[in-house]
């Protein structure tokens, strides 16, 4: 008996110390996309950064809506706030996209508290047609300034210099958007699991009892609001350069729509959902390809499923089927 | 000076009358007991100094201040705490995380702070972590940290609320029923946890509750409503004795057999 307690003592010497299983997961999944450009053609990367946009997009608007339980059908309109300011900044005002890029998601995320702001008291049915109207406004604001962003003929945006660096390669690009997605990401989830998620979940479940606690609803749905446009706006900064073009289409209510399905099919209320949603969703179409005219279908049943027999989303397929203990701890050790 | 004083405080709700005109006064550092028969207005009170309700006449005062027409939210950051008749936990967090919720206020991190998780942030965190953990313990509900309060039995869920609602650090707490669906050991218990988690903290108490038994063991000064108003005011003994208070419960108790 003695020995088997000494081997035992001896594997435990020998052992690395733990690493938690998402940061091994985490670490390896970055090591894999770090290699893509290796591998895959420039048509294949450009479907990857897709994806990443969209799961920026998604952890933002996760927050908003699977957190605090506020809905937003205007997503997409925020994300051609942050695509314009940017791609005006660059063209127009001639500044380097390091500037721009930051710039745009900010004066998405000033939108989004502005918008916020008259949604404090809103909710529900409400909330969604003040948020459709703002996209509406948004996209006649597009389209009725040609001058300024090309209306419907779109415009055009070149692959920037950062720091002296042209971004001519598709690898460069792809790094870049790898990075800053990693970058949100981490953002995202440390938000999630900080007193502003737990308040953005007490709200959501009720805002009576999180009023008693001394946490102010108004004040915690627009930075919510704010929060969520502001990584939405940033995905439209990158979007600018991924497509190396932005016209209104892009940004109407298809895509917010979209947005919605994303969190919903990957899990509201978790980081790990919106990623799996986003990149889900984002591969689907080109799944689809051979059957284009029925794609729409196909959509609208992944959703109705989803809704009706998995209603916490591919993160709640994961957790069963893996019985990883993923489940959103927001304290941090 | 009294802590909370209430003067000619009026609910109502599409013209039923809830409180009518009532004041009263609650000394800093006591545990008062609030009866009455079901529909007296003892929970509605509780809404209306909690801001949930506005009243339709009169004044509360919080330490010298009008709290009047304050929102629940600000009344709360005053220094006053509440649970709920029907407790109101967050179904979808754990224990624990209901606990650290109820720390939010107390927290002063910023949102970049929280975004980068900056030393500053994580260190917060830790001190909130251990002072959840810390009220669990006081509430012998430590070992159920992990578990989803939807779950648990109701006497378990009165004591997660009143462990949150002690983490906002209340100088008044106002617990509505806090034994309701507790055995008489648990109900014990919690009203001498409630009574030592009081005196150590300087927490002044405002308990409604329908157990006689409990009250007559909890409070230092008892008020007793009904139909919206003040019947009588005394200790427990007083109160025990006042003929108004037994032909209210009587009545309701004749209702009741009816």
């Amino acid at each position: 008996m003695a020995s088997r307690v000494d081997i035992a003592a001896i594997h435990r010497r020998l052992a690395f110390p733990a690493i938690p299983k998402h940061l091994a997961l985490s670490a390896a999944l970055i090591a894999v996309l770090t290699l893509v450009p290796l591998a895959a053609g420039s048509y294949h990367i450009y479907l990857i950064e897709l994806a990443l946009l969209n799961v920026i997009v998604a952890i933002g608007l996760n927050l908003l809506t699977g957190n605090c339980g506020q809905i937003s059908l205007c997503h997409a309109s925020f994300m051609a706030i942050g695509a314009y300011t940017t791609a005006l900044l660059m063209t127009r005002a001639g500044l380097s996209y390091l500037v721009a890029l930051p710039v745009g998601a900010a004066a998405a995320a000033l939108l989004g508290a502005g918008l916020g702001f008259p949604a404090r008291r809103l909710s529900g049915l409400y909330l969604a047609l003040v948020t459709l109207g703002f996209l509406e406004i948004v996209q006649i604001a597009i389209e009725e300034s040609p001058d300024l962003t090309g209306g419907i003929r779109g415009l055009s945006v070149p692959r920037p210099h950062i720091l002296g660096f042209h971004l001519k390669s598709d690898a460069s690009v792809y790094y870049l958007v790898l990075a800053i997605t990693v970058a949100a990401v981490t953002v995202g989830a440390n938000l999630q699991r900080s007193r502003f998620g737990r308040a953005f979940d007490a709200i959501r479940q009720s805002s009576f009892a999180a009023q008693s606690l001394g946490i102010p609803p108004g004040q915690i749905k627009l930075l919510a609001f704010s929060v969520a446009a502001g990584f939405a706006g940033l995905a439209g900064g990158l979007f600018t350069i991924v497509v190396g073009f932005i016209d209104p289409t892009e940004f109407g209510i298809s895509a917010s729509l979209r947005h919605i399905t994303f969190i919903v099919v990957g899990g509201l209320g978790s980081v790990v959902g919106s990623i799996l949603g986003a990149v889900a969703l984002t591969a689907l179409p080109e799944l689809l390809r051979g059957a284009k005219e029925y794609s729409d279908l196909v959509y609208g049943a992944i959703l109705l499923g989803t809704l009706l027999f998995m209603p916490r989303g591919l993160k709640g397929l994961w957790d069963t089927l893996a019985k990883l203990d993923w489940r959103r701890v927001k304290i941090w050790p | 000076m009294s802590l909370l004083e209430l003067v000619g405080v009026s609910v109502s709700f599409g013209g039923v009358a809830a409180v009518s005109e009532l004041s009263l006064d609650i000394e800093a550092g006591e545990i008062r007991g609030l009866i009455g028969p079901n529909g007296a207005g003892k929970t509605s009170l509780i809404n209306a100094i909690t801001g949930v309700v506005r009243p339709i006449a009169g004044r509360i005062l919080f330490a010298g201040r009008d709290i009047t027409n304050l929102e629940p939210d600000a009344i709360c950051r005053l220094g006053i705490g509440r649970t709920f008749q029907h407790v109101e936990l967050f179904r979808e967090e754990t224990v624990l995380e209901n606990v650290l919720t109820g720390l939010y206020r107390h927290q002063a991190y910023g949102t970049i702070g929280a975004a980068l998780r900056l030393p500053s942030a994580r260190r917060e965190e830790a001190a909130a972590r251990d002072e959840a953990l810390t009220l669990l313990d006081a509430l012998s509900l430590r070992e159920l940290e992990g578990e989803l309060p939807g779950e648990l039995p109701f006497g378990i869920q009165k004591r997660i609320d009143m462990a949150r609602a002690l983490a906002v650090r209340p100088r008044l707490l106002l617990l509505d029923e806090p034994v309701s669906g507790m055995s008489e050991a648990e109900a014990d218990a919690t009203v001498a946890t409630a009574r030592a988690v009081a005196e150590e903290r300087g927490i002044t108490l405002l308990v409604v509750e329908h157990n006689m038994r409990v009250m007559m063991r909890l409070a230092d000064r008892i008020t007793a409503m009904h139909q919206g108003r003040v019947i009588a005011d005394g200790t427990p003994g007083q109160i025990r004795l006042d003929k108004a208070v037994i032909d209210a419960y009587l009545g309701e108790e004749a209702d009741a057999h009816a």
